[in-house]
């Protein structure tokens, strides 16, 4: 079982984790394209999705642009 | 249609340049003679203490002389609603008449041949001793350029003996570096004045042969490095009777503007130097001078275009005058000024600068003021609240 | 009309418009075409991996508007700074609302923080646009430290109360070198027109057009007011008539006056 941290909330993955962020997002039906990720309190360039590889227990934050005052 | 000044990142001169209120364009002179009385009547309709060039180009008008009165009434009522009835009065301590310069309308000259004498410190404060007895607790240092004798060094050892015995020490002298402003703003020193003479690139040079103050860009970021220096107050001034004073004001009330949005923390007041008899000086020469409508003009478009700055008037002026001027935007006044170094106690006998009108005692003075209906006021800032000894 | 100009790029319009509480995005779109802005605010929000929501940016066009994110959520300047680096990081976008706001009940900018965050990203090369409450001070400090422009609240966000904060907001307008931009509180055109008049360089609203009954005509609405408030400004208005009271004569001393 692996285990990612994403948005604040523990999330199991059944086998292994997805491999790349842009593995993860595609995972989770997010699109990649309208959304920023940081991970472990760093951010990741989109175009480096990718080849970002990811790790057990990182935590991941996936940002987007909601509308706002 | 009313423009909206905003100065980020330019610089005054370059400021007078765009306006072209440097000489470098003669396009005011068109516009204030087509003032009509109809556009005086909007602005003085319009709220009074805001300044927009177009609305001191129609108060300083000479469409706008029929309004004097109103313009007085309505300079009166803004006066007292910002600064009540209070007027704060100072002396003036001169230091040394040597000066470097080459002003051709100075009494100071360094061409001319008169009686020059400096004082140590201990003779000033001997003046000081003396102006200090007549009530005066606001005192204005004055001194030629005499960088050799009257140094940083000097109005920082002066500076600290007179915190003794003033609660206000002000400077109007040559033009010092940012670091010595700094160490004067350090010392105690509250406030400087420095006059632009005339913000004309072209008259500044005719009036301006030799010296220091020769420079016209030197001289204009004078007040920038005083407000950045820490400098609670800034004195503006132009030599009035060198030329148009209508120009002139524009200039100054834009310098104005600027620096009171740029150093928003120093308090700016205006002085108006009219050109006086003077030792060896040829008053022929001055095809601008001023009568006496044109300053009273002149006091009130400020004060309506400016409600918070401060107005000084001097003894430069005559009695009546200066009685009457009090009720209409004067907020800061001299008396029983002596000109000359060591005048107060009479030991030397040096020559003024300029020859006093208002000749009257202190008391004289402020007993005027109170007949006005005002108050003068003898002490308005006291550091010792804020630093320890 | 003159231009707006904030950070040297010029605009049209003195209305900026927020996004949020509109009952969808579809509308949002609609009405902030009608309102003829130039510029739109947007939050940064975590996505809710649980549900797919539809996504805003795609209904706003980006090379008509300038999309400018607001780090609203920041209780402090770490915050904010945080929110204003993942933002950019979205957009290629270096314009900023900053906006931190620890109260939750009023939504009241916090002065310390918010100057504190400003210096942080206008020296990482932000274009830093501030909402504060209207502290004259506050607002020059903040152009010391090289804020694009300044925010003053009208009122309470969403509150709809017009301009409480009048005396203080004219003076920032009097003092303010950066264009001063009312923000918060703004519910009814005539608001942003009274803005407009005393000065203001341009206003925000978000509320009083997303809850609108009819949010496309009341963008409209708006837009309308801010013009005309502009106009009127530089049209020099005339004041109250002002009851003065007989006086002596303030000059009759120049008649006798000797002039030497």
């Amino acid at each position: 079982m692996a285990v990612l941290r994403i948005n604040g909330k523990e999330k199991v993955f059944d086998g292994s984790l997805p491999a790349t962020l842009s593995e993860l997002l595609i995972t989770l039906k997010v699109d990649a394209a309208t959304v920023v990720a940081e991970v472990d309190g760093e951010i990741i360039e989109r175009e480096k999705f990718d080849s970002f590889y990811l790790k057990e227990e990182q935590s991941i934050e996936l940002v987007r642009f909601v509308p706002g005052g | 249609m009313i423009s909206i000044e905003k100065y980020a990142g330019t610089s005054i001169a370059e400021l007078l340049l765009q306006k072209q209120l440097d000489g470098s364009g003669d396009i005011w002179r068109e516009k204030i003679d087509r003032v009509m009385e109809a556009d005086v009547e909007k602005a003085l309709a319009m709220p009074v203490g805001v300044f927009s060039l177009e609305r001191l180009i129609v108060l300083i008008s000479p469409a706008a002389r029929k309004y004097l009165e109103q313009m007085a009434q309505a300079a009166n009522r803004l006066t007292i609603q910002r600064f009540g009835r209070a007027v704060r009065m100072y002396a003036p301590l001169y230091v040394s008449n040597y000066c470097n310069n080459g002003c051709r309308y100075c009494g100071f000259n360094r061409t001319h041949h008169y009686q020059r004498t400096r004082l140590t410190i201990d003779q000033a404060m001997k003046e000081a001793d003396v102006i200090a007895s007549e009530g005066f607790r606001d005192i204005l240092l004055v001194s030629g350029e005499d960088r050799k004798f009257i140094d940083v060094d000097y109005l920082v050892e002066l500076t600290q003996r007179l915190r003794e015995k003033f609660s206000y020490i002000a400077a109007e002298i040559y033009q010092l570096e940012p670091e010595e402003y700094e160490k004067l703003s350090k010392a105690g020193v509250a406030g400087v004045t420095i006059y632009q003479e005339t913000y004309d690139r072209e008259q500044y040079k005719y009036w301006h042969q030799a010296g220091k103050k020769a420079d016209y860009d030197r001289r204009l970021i004078a007040a920038d490095s005083i407000c950045s220096a820490g400098m609670r107050e800034i004195g503006l001034g132009v030599l009035l009777g060198l030329k148009d004073w209508r120009i002139e004001t524009l200039a100054m009330g834009l310098h104005a503007n600027y620096l009171m949005k740029r150093y928003w923390k120093s308090h700016v007041s205006f002085s108006f130097p009219r050109i006086r008899p003077a030792t060896e000086v040829e008053r022929a020469q001055f095809e601008y001078l001023m009568p006496d409508e044109d300053l009273v003009q002149m006091v009130t478009a400020l004060r309506l275009c400016f409600a918070d700055a401060g107005e000084v008037i001097s003894t430069r002026e005559s009695a009546l005058f200066r009685d009457n001027l009090i009720k209409i935007g004067i907020t800061k006044t001299s008396a029983g000024s002596k000109t000359n170094p060591g005048g107060y106690s009479e030991v030397k006998d040096a020559t003024e600068q300029f020859k006093v009108n208002d000749d009257r005692s202190p008391e004289l003075v402020t007993k005027a003021i109170k007949q006005a209906g005002f108050e003068p006021v003898w002490k308005d800032w006291d550091r010792a609240f804020v630093e320890s000894k | 009309m003159d231009k707006l100009i904030i950070a040297g790029k010029e605009f049209t319009s003195r209305l900026l418009i927020g996004t949020g509480k509109f009952a969808s995005n579809k509308l949002m779109a609609k009405a902030i075409e009608a309102s003829g802005t130039e510029i739109v605010t947007v939050a940064l929000r975590r996505v809710d991996i649980e549900n797919e929501n539809d996504d805003m940016l795609s209904v706003i066009d980006r090379n008509k508007y300038l999309l400018l994110a607001n780090t609203s959520g920041a209780r402090d300047a770490d915050e904010a700074v945080r929110l204003a680096k993942l933002s950019r990081a979205a957009t290629g976008i270096n314009w900023l609302k900053l906006e931190v706001t620890p109260d939750p009940y009023y939504l009241l900018p916090d002065p310390v923080e918010t100057l504190k965050a400003a210096e942080i990203l206008v020296k990482a090369g932000f274009i830093v646009l501030p909402y504060i409450n209207a502290d004259p001070v506050l607002a020059k400090k903040l152009e010391d430290v090289g804020t694009a422009t300044v925010m003053p609240l009208a009122s309470p966000i969403g509150s709809n109360q017009g301009i409480t904060t009048r005396a203080a907001i004219e003076i920032i307008i009097e003092q303010s070198n950066v264009p001063v931009i009312v923000d918060a509180g703004l519910g009814l055109p005539s608001h942003v027109a009274q803005a407009m008049e005393m000065g203001a360089d341009a206003v925000l609203v978000n509320t009083a057009i997303a809850t609108a009954a009819d949010p496309v005509a009341m963008a409209k609405a708006f837009k309308f007011a801010a013009e005309a408030g502009r106009i009127a400004r530089l049209s020099g208005p005339a004041k109250a008539g002002d009851k003065a009271s007989a006086s002596s004569p303030l000059t009759g001393f120049l008649r006798g006056s000797e002039n030497d």
